[in-house]
């Protein structure tokens, strides 16, 4: 199998103690309809993120939040990322983050947030131009 | 319900009807839909309700109560301005309780009503030094993992003359012992407090939480409502929730079908451990959500009534009235509100303020405009709760109750959703609800529905205003509330001082204690002892939240079911 034909894999996961899963669970459908191989799953720790990302060899990691703590997990995110070498798998964030998170997330190196209302298709595309550079 | 004359009236009519609408429209056909789906006609008349025997509309207060529970409605007692509110420290909550009293918001007879949501991390049953925690203390509600936390929230609050609404995920039974406990100490034994815990441990089957493998789950729902049937007369025991369903994307027909499975599973189970419907079938409150399809929404609400009262008493033998009633809170949609020109949804939370309203619920919350940008600012949950205010002091509308009741397409539709309901329900019943739960098939027919909606927004054949019409590319910026990330570390810094003060060997023996009566329940050995006093003991024993939600966890299993 060449690198153009391999399908991307993607991490999406949101916190065990958040039970707000509908806009996760749609983008899901949406990413595997468009030929993306998903991975869901629900963490404790920004650390068993990271691992999930390890173990499952993914090329793009997701976070839900929909209830806050997406700078703090973010950061964990990153910094664990980064520690273990892995610090190329772009992280995407979705769900309310409220406008002035928005750039902070993207600051600290997040690599693209999608606010409510943001429609699947920017997603794919997203996910579609940020791996394609890694491929 | 209608004379012969009437009917024939109606047909020769509607054959009139039809002529006029062929020379106008001919061939043009127009079609519509409710928002679960069930196929409407442009009007309605006496011909689509003649098969409903008068008597399942009946008067307001009479069974089958689908115009309601009470004789009077609103005239005699307004609905209770039950905002769910709370973030943050207790301290902070506390503040906005405060400050919602002074505007106004009212519990029955004048009496204070607060709705508090904990946390997502009291509501997972961990302290706030939980390393899960981080981020989220505070997030969600108000965080509490000791009894001096209560302190904080409630500190001079006559407990007595107070209704408090608990809302604590899976720590219900936790929740509750330390309020008990708290409460004692102030002088208010368990019989005088009056409120609600919403005994939610069958939640995870329907929105993703971890939780207590499903026969735990009702295992412990069942020591709750028993202790609290003998111990608690003034405490609702358990809310069985539509909102949730319907936030995760369920349809009004699956709300109505799958919340009345759910009470009927918990009665079932509650009957199996030798309590008597009536013994504990009046303490069961409600919670249903109220969205878009305004009409749709009320006769939802109208046949849920219906549906409780006939399935209590005919299929469990009920006698007692209060066993048939359906006492509900509306919280109106929040999955309605949207981030894009977000002053519109002040629009849409009133008519759904409204609709809650014609449907004659008992409480509502107002969801505030900001919802979809974060939790609501001081001044958005105020206008929520003064929507309600002009409803019940500027309309009119509570002079008469039910006073959509008789029309024909509400009338129609109520028996048209109690029917699509019931199938459900039989299929639910034919697959086992516990199945149904395990095999996460709730959760799949909810995505699904969530699914279609989503791309009725994106294909434009559902309309929403701001978001797929009338888009402005202009964004009104709106103050988003912040929370102080600081509290995390007030609240972890007071959890380990609590330990750390307190007596140490008496808590732990208390916990052993605890485990080994937990043990006993979940091996459902004769004579166990009931869980509930081993609970409120270590809670005396300043056990905290964590500690003793986590030996339940480890006796009853904790984890996601699919």
């Amino acid at each position: 199998m060449n690198a153009s034909n391999k399908k991307i894999r993607v991490l999406l996961t949101k916190s065990q103690l958040d039970g707000h899963d509908r806009g996760v669970r749609y983008l899901a459908r949406k990413l595997r309809e468009a030929g993306i191989e998903v991975i869901f799953t629900r963490y404790r720790s920004p650390g068993e993120v990271v691992n999930s990302a390890l173990q499952e060899d993914v090329d793009v990691i997701g976070i839900s939040f929909s209830v806050g703590g997406h700078t703090v997990i973010s950061a964990g995110v990153i910094e664990s990322l980064q520690e273990k070498g892995m610090g190329n798998i772009p992280l995407i964030i979705g769900g309310i983050i409220p406008g002035d998170d928005m750039s902070e997330l993207l600051r600290m190196g997040v690599s693209g947030v999608f606010g409510p209302g943001a429609r699947a298709g920017e997603v794919i595309e997203h996910i579609r131009t940020h791996v394609a550079k890694d491929l | 319900m209608f004379t012969r004359d009437t009917l024939e009236k109606d047909r020769e009519l509607q054959e009139r009807w039809k002529e006029k609408y062929q020379k106008l429209y001919k061939d043009i056909e127009f079609k519509a839909a409710t928002a679960s789906g069930i196929p409407v006609k442009p009007f309605y008349t006496p011909s689509d309700i003649e098969h409903i025997a008068f008597n399942e509309i009946g008067v307001p207060g009479d069974y089958p109560y689908t115009r309601g529970i009470y004789p009077l409605q609103y005239q005699f007692q307004p609905w209770v301005n039950q905002m769910s509110l709370g973030y943050g420290l207790p301290e902070q909550t506390r503040e906005r309780m405060e400050m919602l009293k002074d505007a106004g918001m009212k519990g029955y007879f004048g009496a204070q009503s607060y709705n508090l949501p904990h946390d997502l991390v009291s509501k997972a049953g961990l302290d706030p030094d939980s390393p899960e925690a981080r981020g989220l203390v505070g997030r969600g509600g108000v965080n509490i993992s000791t009894i001096d936390d209560l302190e904080r929230l409630f500190h001079d609050i006559p407990l007595d003359k107070t209704q408090i609404v608990q809302n604590i995920g899976s720590a219900t039974m936790v929740g509750l012992a330390m309020f008990i406990v708290y409460a004692e100490r102030r002088g208010f034994p368990g019989e005088k407090l009056g409120g609600n815990s919403m005994n939610w441990l069958y939640k995870a089957p329907f929105v993703d939480y971890a939780m207590f493998p499903p026969k735990s789950a009702f295992k412990l729902m069942v020591e709750f409502i028993k202790f609290c049937s003998r111990n608690m007369p003034r405490w609702n025991t358990t809310n069985i929730c539509g909102y949730f369903i319907e936030e995760a994307g369920g349809n009004a027909i699956q709300e109505a079908a799958f919340t009345m499975a759910t009470g009927i599973a918990i009665t079932e189970a509650c009957i199996k451990a030798g309590l008597h419907p009536d013994e504990f079938l009046p303490r069961f409150g409600f919670q249903f959500a109220q969205g878009n399809d305004f009409l749709e929404e009320i006769a939802k609400i109208r046949a849920i009534r219906r549906i409780w009262a006939k399935t209590n008493r005919e299929r469990f033998g009920c006698k007692d009235q209060k066993s048939m009633q359906v006492r509900m809170h509306i919280h109106t949609s929040g999955c309605s509100l949207m981030a894009q020109q977000p002053l519109v949804n002040v629009v849409r939370a009133a008519f759904h303020t409204l609709g809650a309203v014609l449907a004659g619920t008992n409480a509502i919350h107002t969801s505030a405009y900001d919802e979809a940008l974060g939790l609501p600012t001081e001044e958005a949950a105020t206008l929520a709760l003064r929507t309600q205010q002009v409803v019940l002091h500027e309309t009119s509308i509570p002079n008469v109750s039910d006073p959509l009741a008789g029309s024909y397409y509400v009338e129609w539709l109520t028996s048209k959703i109690e029917e699509e309901a019931n199938k459900l329900m039989e299929k639910i019943d034919q697959m086992g609800y516990i199945k149904a739960w395990e095999t996460g098939w709730f959760k799949d027919e909810l995505a699904k529905s969530a699914y279609k909606w989503r791309e009725g927004i994106d294909n434009s054949e559902r309309i929403v205003v701001g978001v797929n019409k009338y888009v402005s590319d202009e964004e009104r910026k709106v103050p988003v509330f912040k929370i102080d990330p600081k509290i995390e570390e007030t609240a972890v810094e007071r959890v380990k001082k609590f330990r750390a003060q307190r007596d140490n060997a008496r808590t732990k023996a208390a916990l052993e204690r605890l485990r080994n009566t937990a043990r006993r329940v979940d091996e459902e050995r004769p004579q166990g002892g009931d869980l509930m006093p081993a609970i409120i003991e270590a809670a005396k024993a300043d056990a905290t939240l964590g500690e003793m939600q986590g030996i339940l966890k480890e006796v009853f299993g904790w984890g996601y079911a699919y």
